[in-house]
């Protein structure tokens, strides 16, 4: 049985159709990306994951449930934390507060505000500075914490390493691999192959709203470039 | 010293009711037009009390609570459902409820003026520094000021505050955290109710208890609202001091000059700093 399962969801934006048909599934603990150009329709679907866009038709299975009618707030109680690709930090809080309010509804789970400062020392430091005042990389660390501190299940992280630098990078990839080991599944949104390479076992390749091929990492890399064709990287 | 007495027992009052305008604009997106009926409410239910009692201070307590469940309930039936709908939807319903709040008021209460006193123990004028200052406005002010410090902790330190300044800026976001924010929505909206009737029951034994007094000083409320930085609660304490004080030397020194003084300074405001005299920049709440 897979943690989330996305079953032939169509998604609009007014009018405009966004996903097509789209089907994809998280299993416990691993992790997937899904990959695709700018404006491809990942940040969509991440979005219908977590309730924030409408799913005109199809299904959301959560642990084994009908989730489709699930409020944003019961996803997040549910165990779906969301690391939006701006970040989205709360700028008049500081950073302690933008941890802590994610603890105020969270589960009860093995992440707590200690281990999330052991993960990422530098937000211990800036503790006290408002949200509006870090910089990239500090945000996307402080993102990835607020989501953590309510012990999900499951991650959805949208271009964590975009615009940071290498180092920083290299950091967030470490974190990721040890936030995964503890057991948390991530589905990880990315514009190139290069962190989901080092990262995910599946991969989902999506294209103008639809799912365009998907499989093992290891096929993807033996038709890297007929598969990189299909949805022009 | 008792034009400065009535300056600042004035602006805090104003406070009482800009603070709530500053929050639920904040938390909604909503401009309030029947927070002035809210107060007219206040000071009514509290003059009910009063009658039915005989204790100022049940008035003083009860008159926030009945309101607040008031507010909790115009917001859960008539604002929840028009939160997508353009602005105006929202304007017209809170100028509904000023309808509807003044004809309840004209039923139960009727048209004649009514009469609240000031507790006993803050019936007197006190001496200082060689005038004569009615003690009950001193209460005002010391209760304005310990009102404002709980509402600044409450904001800044508590968990509650912490939400309402994460979903003033980014609801969505509060959401996916699994907090309930139309919950939260629904009471920032009754608190905002509370406090503008604690406002009209404050300000019952002041001025006589008639259907227009919400509308004064609700217009007076949305000058110190702009002064202070749409959506800023700091700023509100400021302008509300600044309007209280530069109304209380107007009457003294210069009555028929009054509102003239105070647009001046909303006017001056809009012009030289539109974003509030006492914004810090990306502020709220």
């Amino acid at each position: 049985m897979s943690l989330l399962e996305m079953q032939n969801c169509d998604v609009f934006y007014g009018k405009a159709q966004a996903l097509h048909d789209v089907s994809i599934s998280v299993e416990e603990g691993e992790i997937v990306s899904l990959i695709g150009r700018n404006g491809a329709g990942k940040s969509t679907l991440l979005k219908a994951i977590m309730g924030l866009n409408p799913i005109a038709s199809g299904k959301r299975m959560y642990d084994g449930r009908d989730a489709t009618r699930l409020s944003t707030e019961m996803l997040g109680r549910s165990g779906i934390a969301y690391v939006p690709e701006d970040r989205r930090i709360f700028a008049t809080l500081n950073v302690d507060e933008n941890l802590r309010i994610a603890t105020v509804m969270g589960r009860e789970g093995a992440w707590n505000l200690e281990r999330v400062y052991d993960l990422f020392p530098r937000l211990k430091e800036r503790m006290t500075s408002r949200g509006d005042t870090l910089s990239g990389g500090e945000q996307q660390m402080l993102a990835v914490g607020r989501g953590l501190l309510t012990n999900p299940e499951l991650l959805l992280l949208d271009e964590p390493t975009e615009g940071l630098a290498p180092l920083v990078v290299e950091d967030l990839i470490k974190a990721m691999a040890l936030i995964n080991a503890e057991g948390v599944a991530i589905l990880l949104v990315e514009q190139n192959l290069k962190v989901p390479l080092k990262l995910a076992k599946r991969q989902y390749l999506i294209d103008n709203g639809h799912i365009r091929w998907s499989g093992k990492t290891e096929d993807l890399l033996a038709e890297r470039e007929k598969i990189e064709g299909l949805i022009s990287l | 010293m008792s034009t400065i007495v009535i300056g600042l027992s004035m602006g805090m009052l104003l406070f009482l009711l800009a603070a709530g305008l500053t929050l639920i604009f904040g938390m909604l997106r909503v401009i309030n037009f029947a927070h002035g009926s809210l107060y007219m409410l206040g000071a009514y239910l509290a003059f009910q009390m009063v009658s039915v009692t005989g204790s100022f201070w049940a008035g003083l307590v009860a008159a926030p609570i009945i309101a607040a469940i008031i507010g909790a309930l115009m917001e859960r039936i008539a604002l929840r459902p028009v939160y997508d709908r353009d602005h105006v939807y929202q304007l017209l319903l809170t100028f509904g409820f000023i309808l509807v709040l003044d004809e309840a008021v004209r039923i139960i209460w009727g048209l004649e003026y009514k009469q609240m006193y000031p507790p006993e123990l803050f019936a007197g004028a006190i001496e200082m520094f060689g005038s004569s200052v009615p003690s009950y406005r001193l209460f005002i002010i010391g209760f304005g000021a310990a009102v404002s410090a709980a509402l600044f902790f409450m904001l800044d330190r508590s968990r509650y505050g912490m939400i309402i300044r994460a979903a003033s800026g980014d609801p969505e976001m509060v959401r996916t955290l699994g907090i309930n924010v139309s919950l939260v929505r629904t009471g920032v909206f009754s608190f905002g109710a509370g406090l503008a009737a604690l406002g009209g029951a404050v300000a019952g034994p002041l001025f006589p208890i008639e259907l227009g007094m919400g509308f004064n000083i609700i217009i007076d409320s949305f000058i110190v609202v702009i002064i202070g930085g749409l959506g800023n609660i700091r700023g509100a304490v400021m302008a509300a001091l600044l309007i209280g004080m530069t109304r209380a030397l107007g009457y003294s020194y210069a009555p028929s000059w009054v509102d003239f003084l105070t647009f001046i300074l909303l006017i001056g405001t809009l012009i030289l700093r539109p974003e509030g005299l006492f914004s810090r920049k990306g502020r709220t709440a």
